[in-house]
């Protein structure tokens, strides 16, 4: 049977040029995903194209022609549908039609119904939701199988004189069937080939971008600065590869590293106008090597001669750049091209954010320092009224009270630490109890439960004060006789708690409708340690209120940078 | 001499005003109380002329006090307060005058005029007072707060008034008519009041007197006197 080898060379020859379509861009519009109304053109002149040249390569047999037309056809409806299958079917029946012959007329009705064989595969393998299945050489192979053994039908059907038909069929049909088959499932099988390759150069591209997301932020977060600036621009090269990577601000060079870091240094003024521009219209700037030379201003021999500047930005404000180089012997790849600017946007997030929650801590320090200075003007005056009732009475308690009193304003008027020990916020708020029993009298009893262990731990200023003041604000001051306050510190299961208990059961509501003090004493906590620290207010109506604070039992405080911005 | 009772729940507050209060020499000073509960029954007993009147006091405050005394009773009263985040200005219409703790002497003496001088003029005080939230009810010897909302209804007796609620009675100093005047109960009949929310059905009666089922089913007589204006009230 030579005709089956003789078809078989033809189909190779049309698998060579589809060899060198999918290498071309047109194979983009081949990923399986959805088709754009122009990319159906592109594939319907493509597809067309080859189904006639399917009928070219053809070998003429008994008045008729041997032939590869219904790859095309069948392939059209395969990829891109019924429609593009039944147009490329009918483009290339027509054509046949031109060439003449007794099968002229069934072999253009049948290569019209083998397109829309494989639109109809296509339908049912989408509708199936099985679209992956498409670009399986089987599915090729069975539908181009099909379609032939239908065409063949058809030009039995057709073709008059019947008996020249069957002679035909007869010499033919073998050959055709087994060499369409064969060229769509390879030609199938290439473009799926095709298609595992870029999908694997996308995931090893995607995987770099992460890592170098995932070691960059991590030291993008601790602040935009030389230091942090130096181990990125490390690492962004070490992952892209590129000639040289540089980081600036507005003004000067903050880390280079790369090619030509003889004569381009970190401190250096931001000179090159490629930076300049991007810096002054806030857009990327790229200078590609061979329409835009990059020069360096400082130096002949600087090797570097292509180069990407991506302004990095705050809040639609320009605050620094990153720069990719590449040296004159390469050329600058796309795909750094747009890693550079993804890289830019993840890092100009991660700047606002940074700001966002600096501004955040700024906000809570200053709003808790205002809260600290001010004088709780009920405290003084109801003091200084007892005060002024006990001198009658008992000039040396008065005086103590006095002392007290003085005590407690100026520790809270000189308190420029942000960090204390427990020792020291219990000395500050025993000043203020003392005021307060003797402003109560009997009405107001203090019990202190603290592991003696605890005294040297170090909290936040200013943290116990708005927690005593509530207890006796909102529940002794409100308790006819017999109000108690406890306060407790003590360790638990690796935690240190810390709680002010009174009897009165007043103030029974959430943590975010209380009062300032303790919000931002929450919110502090919260900033310093984590969402899981902070104070817990649990509360029985008309018999406790008890306030927990939360803290981690380390006995060292890190000298957080929240606290000391 | 101007009768005067002075009010705080702090003693050394209380001593100290009551020491300037007397150097003035234009005060007898009745007694101090602690609380208002103790101030409402001292009021009815010692008919003062005058209040020196503590703001923040603990379980109810000076406004509330004010609030429990029948109009006939109302002193004249005097707002004692460490410091002014009430903004007193704005209800001065409320009281005679106010004094800040710590209190001089010079300016007592400002008021001792204005107290005076109201005095002679013999206009009865008449101070714009809230609406009663809550209750005060002797409960043990607690001072239970029963919300005006959880009242079913009240009524008089010869031991005095009884709140209903659906945790039990109450026994109160108030009055009917206060509670009439400052609460959203309605008067139904000469010795109960009823609270218009409770009520799930009226039944009129022949006599054109009428009966009202609550919703925890107790039954309360209603005058014809009171119908006309409970129908006015609820609508009918």
């Amino acid at each position: 049977m030579p005709l089956v080898f003789q078809l078989l060379q033809q189909t190779a020859v049309i698998i060579v040029i589809a060899y060198l379509f999918s290498k071309s861009p047109a194979m983009d519009y081949l990923t399986g995903a959805k088709l754009q109304r122009r990319q159906l053109l592109v594939l319907y002149v493509v597809f067309s194209l080859f189904s006639i040249l399917g009928t070219y390569a053809g070998l003429p047999v008994q008045g008729a022609i041997a032939n590869t037309r219904a790859i095309g056809a069948v392939l059209a409806g395969l990829i891109g549908g019924p429609v593009l299958g039944l147009s490329v079917g009918l483009t290339a029946g027509l054509h046949r039609f031109s060439l003449g012959g007794f099968t002229a007329f069934s072999c253009s009705v049948s290569t019209t119904v083998e397109g829309l064989i494989g639109g109809l595969v296509y339908l049912y393998l989408v509708r199936r939701k099985k679209p992956e299945q498409l670009f399986h050489p089987f599915v090729a192979f069975s539908a181009t199988l099909i379609a032939e053994v239908l065409q063949m039908s058809i030009i039995l059907a057709l073709a008059r004189p019947f008996g020249d038909a069957v002679a035909l069929v007869k010499v033919i049909a073998v050959p055709m069937i087994c060499a369409n088959s064969v060229g769509a499932a390879l030609f199938i099988s290439m473009i799926r080939d095709q298609k595992r390759v870029r999908d694997k150069v996308g995931a090893r591209f995607s995987s770099k971008a992460f890592t170098v997301a995932d070691r960059t932020l991590g030291i993008l977060s601790q602040g935009f600065s030389p230091e942090t600036a130096r181990e990125m621009v490390e690492v962004i090269r070490q992952e892209t590869g590129v000639g040289a990577v540089a980081m600036t601000d507005r003004k000067e060079i903050l880390a280079f590293s790369g090619i030509g870091a003889d004569h381009h240094h970190a401190g250096n003024p931001v000179v090159t106008k490629w930076s300049k521009q991007a810096l002054r219209e806030n857009k990327v700037v790229f200078a590609n090597g061979y329409d835009d030379h990059f020069q360096c201003p400082l130096a002949e021999h600087c090797p570097i001669g292509s180069v990407l500047v991506v302004p990095l930005q705050v809040d639609q404000e320009v605050v620094g750049t990153i720069s990719l180089y590449e040296p004159k012997t390469k050329l600058f790849l796309n795909i750094n091209r747009s890693f550079g600017e993804g890289l830019a946007t993840l890092y100009s997030h991660q700047l606002l954010r940074s700001r966002y929650e600096e501004q955040k801590t700024l906000l809570v320090q200053s709003e808790l320092k205002l809260l600290q200075a001010q004088v709780n003007p009920h405290f003084l005056f109801n003091a200084l009224n007892t005060i002024m009732a006990i001198v009658r009475k008992d000039a040396d308690q008065a005086r103590e009270l006095l002392m007290q009193l003085s005590n407690f304003f100026r520790t809270n008027l000189k308190r420029k630490k942000d960090i204390v020990t427990l020792e020291e916020e219990l000395v500050h708020i025993s000043s203020y109890l003392e005021i307060e029993k003797a402003r109560f009298g009997e009405r107001l009893t203090v019990n202190q439960e603290i592991d003696p262990t605890l005294l040297t731990l170090q909290i936040p200023v200013f943290t116990l004060q708005p927690l005593i003041e509530n207890a006796i604000k909102h529940g002794v001051a409100d308790l006819l006789d017999h109000g108690q306050v406890w306060i407790r510190a003590y360790r638990k299961q690796g935690l240190v708690l810390i709680e002010v208990e009174d009897n009165a059961g007043n103030y029974c509501k959430p943590m975010d409708t209380q009062g300032l003090g303790m919000r931002l004493v929450d919110q502090r906590i919260k900033n310093i340690y984590g969402d899981e620290f902070g104070l817990t207010v649990d509360c029985e109506p008309q018999r406790k209120t008890l306030v927990q604070l939360k803290l981690p039992a380390s006995e060292e405080l890190k000298n957080d940078s929240c606290i000391n911005h | 001499m101007i009768r005067a009772l002075i009010i705080d729940d702090e003693q050394h507050a209380r001593e100290e005003l009551e020491l300037l209060v007397e150097e003035t020499g234009a005060f007898e000073v009745l007694g101090s109380c602690t609380n208002a509960i103790d101030a409402l029954r001292r009021i009815r007993t010692e008919k003062p002329e005058l209040l020196f009147l503590d703001i923040q006091m603990p379980a109810l405050n000076g406004f509330e006090l004010l609030a429990m005394i029948e109009d006939e009773l109302m002193p004249h009263v005097v707002f004692v307060t460490a410091y002014d985040e009430h903004a007193l200005k704005a209800f001065e219409e409320k009281t005679l005058d106010y004094l800040l703790k710590p209190v001089s002497p010079e300016r007592l003496l400002k008021t001792v005029n204005k107290v005076r001088e109201t005095i002679r003029r013999g206009e009865p005080p008449r101070y714009q007072v809230e609406p009663l939230r809550h209750i005060p009810c002797q409960f043990a010897n607690r001072v239970k707060l029963i919300p005006a909302a959880d009242v079913e209804y009240v009524f008089s007796d010869l031991a005095g008034i009884h709140l209903v609620t659906s945790e039990g009675q109450f026994f109160t100093e108030l009055t009917l008519k206060v509670l009439e005047e400052r609460t959203p109960l309605l008067r139904c009949q000469r010795q109960y009041l009823i609270n218009p929310d409770m009520i799930d059905e009226i039944k009129l009666l022949d006599n054109g007197s009428a009966e009202i089922k609550t919703q925890l089913d107790h039954v309360l007589p209603v005058s014809r006197r009171y119908l006309r204006q409970l129908k006015i009230r609820l609508k009918l």
